[in-house]
């Protein structure tokens, strides 16, 4: 006998995230690269495996192409198996009531039949976009412990934007009484992880309740609650960031070069899995300068980086800077290029001696889209030209070319979009057989 | 059109003037320039080649290269037709023993080739960094109507004496083998890359099996056939590299470091596959120092590192210092130590305040000084230098070796360490 009684996973990783901006735009937020070489979803997938678990479906609706791409059949995390493995459930014509998911609920709902055939006693729903190490043996563990109905796993409330999270109140068991979203106050207490174990019968009949709205938290989880079904808090004490936003997203990859990281990636026992490019090793050239960075293989630093994060195939000139920055697959930074606090998506070409990031690095409102928090946001396939000057808060949107800049000094708070040319074009020049 | 789809590696070799590198596993197998095995480059050939069925001839220590073939999957190699498979002799039929040379390892596993039907057979050597296609070789071979073609480098002629250097004419044709000569007329030498005709190939080989030689593909097979049939040279432009001795194995990782290196690892035409490991990036902590260096996944340097390849998890600690080293996989620096013209095997565990490589006394190698005199130090796998020590130039420091082996502080240059035999139980 296991210590895990039989669940099925099913992974949320649908959503379009529009506070992810020109990031969140051309792939769903699990699909978001991370951390030098992973994907967000790496994360919940390593998870899975690292705690036995290897029976998932990953639910995909909005742009899921590059994380169809990603996951292939499995076989980073062993999960190309005879017996169970991961699925990816997108949604389908059906000859009756034909539709897109609607809500979460809505996703589960609409998969009523792989939660059937899989005859597991509980499904655990996790979300794609969440960036945490942690072991789901003791939740599931705990969930049969409590005959549970439903158990929600619990974290601190975050400091920044406590309003995006749902407030549990829960008794000194961990019975919970309320789930309270978008709580006026905030403070003590604990939020919700999105990350939930329910008991499949009591998951399915609330899914096929007729006046069952389509949302997982509103339309399941509350009610479960007010009806007094048996559900309980399960805390986890470890790191955990959602990285629905541009400023989330940034902050969680920057907890990675800081001298002590909150989130150990070199934990040989819960190593984080994701397929691997075939890149040459990193070379840092001659007059490289280095320090507090993670720096992927294909990556050629001929300048000086700061505190920053290069993914696979960065090239970073002679006499530029890098600082405080995320600079995803095979971007360019040109010589005497300057890069500050910056997000740089796939294939940029930053021109020679440009500056991004000019100025006072501090939050600011600009234009309707551009950033506030003092970060720069550079879309997938961008060119910056020459010797441009671009301001902090600046968003460039996906596919600019140089034709795109009205000058070469552009003010802070700018947002600057693609022209004709570039619209009549594919926006997304991606390599063959690449990935977004 | 003839068509060639069978390879055969040679990867069986001893290697031993590779030193503490190849005594635990076969040459083809010994880590490169950062995350490659040598016959990752041989593997890689083949798939940009277009070549998909591979077999791949061990005999010495073949565990560490069949780990790292596994199935073939880092090469798409695991395949329903064709793919990768590992020859290891075998007993059970008459004429099967242990390989007694290069040639006698292909004539063993000769079902292999009759099996396929094929007209041609590609057979090449797992111990060579170089890239190359293929197919104009064969294309050559083919139009011309070869029974054998060789792949030729030049090289200085000095340095050919360590090689088989062709005897070409005019047309091409290869006229004679001199196998390490003294003297060597030319520096065109055999890259031991081959196209066959299976059928003129067999007869030479199955003479050759009767006979008393070395069953060595350079110094019999090929010296026959040129008397008995038509063999072409083939040119090949571009690097090539054999990993023969330790010298040329540190010359070609230091090559790699070069501003404009004459090998580039990146060439996304022609990608050299390995399997990956599952590490995160490369950290470079706060007070590190990394210049004219590779570094790989799960390396994380605190200290100062120049001119040097770091493999994947090594790693280097505060206030230390690696220079013109080569640092294999998950192999640790302490803090304060130092390292110069150091090659560390895999999971070596160097104690803080340790000096390797240390001086300028260029004594040889006491036990092998032919291939131990230019000042690099060698450390095997798995040792652990206790803190403190101090270890000179040319220095041969065993595997395995743990703090209790090191009886003194201080081991000269020329200086072996090896673990007591006889220790009395």
């Amino acid at each position: 006998m296991t210590a895990i009684p039989e669940v099925l996973v099913l992974v949320l990783a649908g959503g379009k995230s529009d506070a992810l901006r020109a990031l969140g735009r051309i792939r769903t937020a699990s699909a978001l690269p991370y951390g030098g070489k992973y994907r967000v979803i790496d994360f919940t997938l390593s998870n899975c495996v690292h705690s036995g678990l290897t029976r998932i479906g990953i639910l995909t609706q909005y742009a899921p192409l590059s994380l169809h791409g990603h996951i292939g059949i499995g076989r980073a995390w062993d999960l190309d198996r005879r017996d169970g493995g991961v699925r990816l459930l997108q949604p389908y014509v059906r000859q009756r009531e034909t539709n897109w998911y609607r809500g979460t609920a809505d996703a589960l709902l609409q998969n009523r039949n792989v939660i059937e055939d899989a005859a597991a006693r509980h499904i655990l729903v996790l979300s794609g976009d969440l960036v945490y190490k942690m072991d789901y043996a003791e939740l599931i563990r705990s969930h049969e412990e409590h005959g549970a109905a439903l158990s929600l796993v619990t974290v601190p409330p975050p400091s920044e934007e406590p309003e995006r999270y749902g407030f549990v109140h829960a008794d000194r068991s961990g019975r919970v009484s309320a789930l309270e979203e978008k709580p006026k106050r905030s403070g003590a207490g604990a939020v919700s992880a999105a990350i939930y174990v329910f008991r499949a019968r009591d998951l399915m009949e609330r899914l096929r309740r007729p006046d069952g709205g389509p949302d997982l938290v509103k339309d399941v989880i509350q009610p479960m609650i007010e009806d007094g079904a048996r559900v309980f808090a399960h805390p986890h004490r470890g790191y955990w960031r959602d990285i629905g936003t541009v400023d989330s997203y940034y902050e969680s990859n920057m907890d990675l070069v800081r001298p002590v990281p909150p989130l150990n990636l070199y934990d040989p026992d819960w190593l984080i899995y994701t397929p691997s490019e075939d890149r040459s090793p990193a070379v840092l050239g001659p007059n490289a300068a280095v320090s507090q960075c993670l720096i992927s293989h294909g990556s050629r630093v001929e300048g000086s980086v700061t505190r920053s994060i290069l993914f696979p195939g960065v090239h970073v000139g002679a006499g530029a800077v890098v600082e405080d920055s995320i600079v995803m697959h095979d971007t360019r930074v040109m010589p005497g290029a300057r890069l500050r606090r910056a997000i740089v998506d796939k294939r940029v070409v930053i021109g020679s001696g440009a500056t991004i990031g000019d100025g006072d690095p501090t939050p600011g409102h600009g234009s309707a889209g551009a950033p506030t928090s003092g970060l720069c946001v550079i879309g997938k396939g961008s060119v910056v030209p020459a010797g441009a000057t671009i301001g902090t808060n600046t968003l460039i949107e996906i596919g600019v070319s140089e034709r795109d800049f009205p000058g070469q000094a552009i003010a802070a708070g700018s947002v600057i979009r693609p022209g004709v040319s570039a619209r009549m074009a594919p926006v997304v020049r991606a390599a063959p057989g690449g990935t977004t | 059109m003839s068509f060639v789809s069978y390879a055969m590696i040679l990867a069986g070799g001893l290697g031993s003037r590779l030193c503490i590198l190849s005594e635990k596993r076969a040459k083809p197998a010994v880590p490169f320039g950062g995350k490659y095995r040598i016959i990752d480059f041989a593997l890689s050939n083949c798939v940009n080649s277009g070549i998909f069925d591979v077999g791949i001839l061990t005999q010495y220590r073949p565990l560490s290269l069949r780990d790292h073939i596994g199935i073939g999957r880092a090469w798409d190699l695991d395949r329903r037709r064709g793919g990768a498979e590992l020859l290891q002799p075998f007993q059970g039929w008459a004429e099967t023993d242990w390989y007694r040379g290069t040639a006698d390892a292909i004539h063993q596993n000769w079902i292999r080739v009759e099996d396929r039907e094929a007209e041609h057979l590609l057979v090449l050597s797992g111990d060579h960094v170089y890239r190359m296609d293929y197919r104009p070789m064969i294309e050559a071979h083919l139009a011309r109507g070869a029974d054998a073609t060789v792949a030729i480098a030049e090289v200085p002629r000095e340095e050919a004496r360590g090689f088989g250097v062709v005897d070409l004419d005019r047309e091409g044709s290869i006229r004679g083998f001199l196998e390490k000569p003294e003297v060597p007329p030319s520096g065109n030498i055999s890259m031991g890359v081959y196209v066959f005709r299976t059928s003129a190939l067999h007869a030479v080989l199955r003479e050759d099996a009767e006979r008393d030689t070395a069953h060595d593909f350079g110094r019999n097979i090929l010296p026959a056939m040129v008397g008995s049939g038509r063999v072409l040279g083939f040119r090949h432009e571009g690097y090539w590299q054999d990993i023969g001795t330790l010298d040329s194995y540190y010359r070609a990782n230091m090559d790699l470091l070069r501003p404009e290196p004459p090998f580039p690892l990146e060439d996304a035409r022609w990608p050299i596959f390995t399997p990956s490991t599952e590490f995160p990036p490369a950290r470079i902590g706060a007070r590190a120092e990394v210049r004219a260096s590779i570094v790989t996944h799960g390396t994380i340097v605190n200290g100062t590192v120049e001119r040097s390849i770091l493999f994947p998890g090594a790693v280097v600690e505060e206030g230390a210092t690696v220079r013109d080293s080569i640092v294999m996989g998950e192999s640790w620096v302490g803090p304060q130590a130092e390292l110069r013209q150091t090659i560390l095997d895999k999971r070596v565990h160097v104690g803080p305040r340790v000096r390797v490589g240390f001086g300028e006394d260029l004594t040889p190698n006491r036990s092998c000084p032919e291939h131990l005199s230019s000042g690099i130090t060698i450390v095997g796998k798995e040792t652990r230098i206790p803190e403190g020590t101090t270890i000179g130039r040319n220095c041969r420091i065993s595997a395995n070796l743990i703090e209790e082996d090191f009886s003194g502080d201080t081991i000269p240059s020329g200086g072996v360490m090896e673990r007591e035999l006889n220790v009395a139980h």
